[in-house]
């Protein structure tokens, strides 16, 4: 959309902001007593992401990245009590997609407006040609490693959304 | 290492003491829960290692900390509902009409926790009276000096601002600052927050034409409630009106008040010649 | 009282739907806004009309706010509550959402008490819960 230069992320959003959204998340849809702790451990060899877009003022991704087994555990805790037990990859690929969606929307209220927010995607994460304009937040959650990445792009990742007439 | 029956008895003292609250035998789980955070930052094995350092060696702002850890704060915004509903159905309009213009409606919010209970009462009475701000004066205090604190910020995360408060009144009444939502600063102005211990001898204040009492007389015993009461009924003018908690009651504990069915909830007033 | 769970994320609609059951809630799902407006069309033919609509904002196909303009312009719907319940949280955009119909809305996440403390504001708790 606008080829006018956004302000780098990290003059819009410190990792202490991302971090606060997460102490609100964790407890709330992934556990009770569920953590999302910022202490980095060793990154897994192989790494699932799950995220959505910002357009707006400011364009970017919100990613939540981690190994298959701690995406399929996530699944499992944001589901749990509630049926189906077994979880598929449906529901791992629906439950992280969540959890990107809520720290995406929660994210965006912080980044100047008005923006609008794309729908969850899961795989590999998205380039975006600004790889060096990120907020990022290593961390772990039940010992295991979880990245919050908040990262820059050039231009809208999605188009924007389509207007209500009021 | 876990709580030893000796540290455990010593918090027990300290606290009602200190605020009056009740921890009976069986509570040593909450004490443990509340106080593990403090002895950790610390660097403390665990919660006897921190009371056997504060026992040995005194310190008021550790004592005082570890008292306000043991209150708990649980509150949301228009709590119960009916204490609300009847603050603007029947006490205000009748407040108005035995008031001078002049006069200053003053409402307390003893035990305002974070604050919720006081703003929910100001943004009511800002939506109901024009001038409010100079119409009205709110109250807020609480033994623990952190709630004070919050409750003078007057910020609330996304968490709490999604307890009770009708949409509606957050977009009216609230700006966003970061992750966080700010009052508006005139309805900060119509609160003053400050510490105030309900057990203690109560400081000058007032007279007071509604007291919000609520959700604290439950944590402590009957004497303590008497007490409560009645210093609490002499800082209120004869008319006033008092609101208590929806497990609260004066009956069979104070009756020198007289219980008053408001729509689906009830208020209580100062008996006459009490 | 009956409730539909809109949201494409089935998660959400289970944990919303739980949610609502214990509060003696009869729950059906959809997960976007024109599959809410067929099972709306559905629910008519066999007589369940919802006491309330849990609304997610963005969602494939028709999203929340297309569907709160759907009901608000259908006369025969004007009792249904419509509540979003959605990360979305710009003040701007909860004006619009209230601007177009919907009577609350709920900001993801939030915990089962924050569900609660709403339905208890739209009058839609069982006496028994809210006591
Ligand atoms: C459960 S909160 C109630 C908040 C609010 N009134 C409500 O109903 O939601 C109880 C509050 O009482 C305070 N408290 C406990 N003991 C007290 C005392 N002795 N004097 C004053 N406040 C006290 C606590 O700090 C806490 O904030």
């Amino acid at each position: 959309m606008t080829l006018q230069e956004a302000p780098p992320i990290t003059a819009l959003l410190d990792p202490e902001t991302v971090q606060s959204i997460a102490d609100e998340i964790w407890p709330t849809l992934v556990g009770d007593g569920e953590a999302f702790v910022p202490v980095p451990v060793a990154p897994p060899a192989e790494v699932v992401s799950a995220w959505v877009t910002i357009s707006g003022p400011w364009n970017g991704a919100v990613v939540l990245t981690c190994a298959p087994a701690t995406a399929g555990a996530l699944a499992e805790s944001v589901l749990m009590t509630r049926p189906p037990t077994v979880v598929d990859d449906e529901d791992v690929a629906d439950a992280l997609g969540e959890l990107a969606n809520v720290l995406g929307g929660n994210i965006k209220s912080v980044l100047p407006g008005p923006s609008s927010l794309g729908l969850p995607q899961i795989g590999s994460a998205p380039t975006t040609g600004r790889l060096d304009d990120v907020c990022r937040v290593n961390g772990q959650w039940r010992g295991q490693s979880l990245t919050i990445t908040v990262q820059g792009a050039t231009q809208a990742l999605h188009p924007s959304g389509t207007e209500v007439p009021q | 290492m876990t709580l030893t029956a000796t540290s455990f008895d010593w918090v027990r003292q300290l606290v009602h003491r200190e605020s009056a609250i009740v921890l009976q035998p069986g509570k040593e789980y909450l004490v443990e829960a509340r106080l593990l955070p403090m002895a950790q930052q610390r660097g403390m094995s665990g919660v006897s290692e921190l009371v056997e350092s504060v026992r040995n060696r005194p310190d008021p702002a550790t004592t005082r900390r570890i008292v306000e850890a043991l209150t708990t704060n649980e509150t949301s915004w228009f709590r119960d509902g009916d204490p609300f509903t009847a603050l603007t159905s029947t006490v205000l309009p009748q407040l108005l009409a035995a008031r001078r213009p002049d006069e200053r409606l003053q409402i307390w919010s003893a035990a305002c926790s974070s604050g919720q209970e006081a703003y929910t009462i100001a943004m009511l009475l800002a939506d109901a009276l024009p001038n409010a701000p100079t119409r009205v004066s709110i109250t807020a205090t609480d033994l623990s000096q952190q709630m004070v604190e919050r409750t003078r910020a007057g910020r609330f995360s996304q968490l709490e601002v999604n307890r009770g408060l009708p949409a509606t009144m957050l977009v009216r009444h609230f700006t966003r600052s970061g992750n966080e939502w700010e009052i508006a600063p005139a309805l900060r102005r119509m609160i003053t927050a400050s510490e105030c211990n309900l057990a203690a001898p109560l400081p000058r204040m007032g007279p007071f034409d509604v007291v919000y009492l609520r959700n604290v007389l439950i944590y402590f015993d009957l004497p303590t409630k008497q007490a409560i009461l009645t210093r609490v009924r002499q800082l209120m003018r004869p008319d006033g009106w008092l609101f208590l908690g929806a497990a609260e009651t004066t009956l069979g504990v104070d009756e020198n008040w007289e219980r008053v069915v408001l729509g689906r909830g009830s208020a209580y007033r100062p008996r006459k010649g009490a | 009282m009956r409730a539909l769970v809109i949201d494409d994320s089935r998660a959400m609609r289970r944990i919303v739907g739980s949610i609502l059951k214990d509060f003696g809630f009869e729950v059906r799902e959809a997960g976007d806004g024109q599959q809410a407006l067929d099972a709306l069309q559905e629910g008519k033919a066999e007589g369940w009309v919802p006491d309330l609509c849990c609304i997610d904002w963005n969602m494939p196909v028709m999203d929340g706010l297309q569907f709160v303009v759907a009901v608000r312009a259908n006369p025969e719907l004007r009792q249904v509550t419509l509540m979003m319940v959605t990360t979305e949280s710009e003040t701007g955009q909860i004006v619009k959402a209230l601007a177009a119909g919907a009577h609350e809305y709920l900001i993801k996440p939030f915990t089962a008490d924050a569900l609660r403390d709403k339905l208890a504001l739209l009058g839609l708790l069982p006496e028994e819960v809210s006591a």
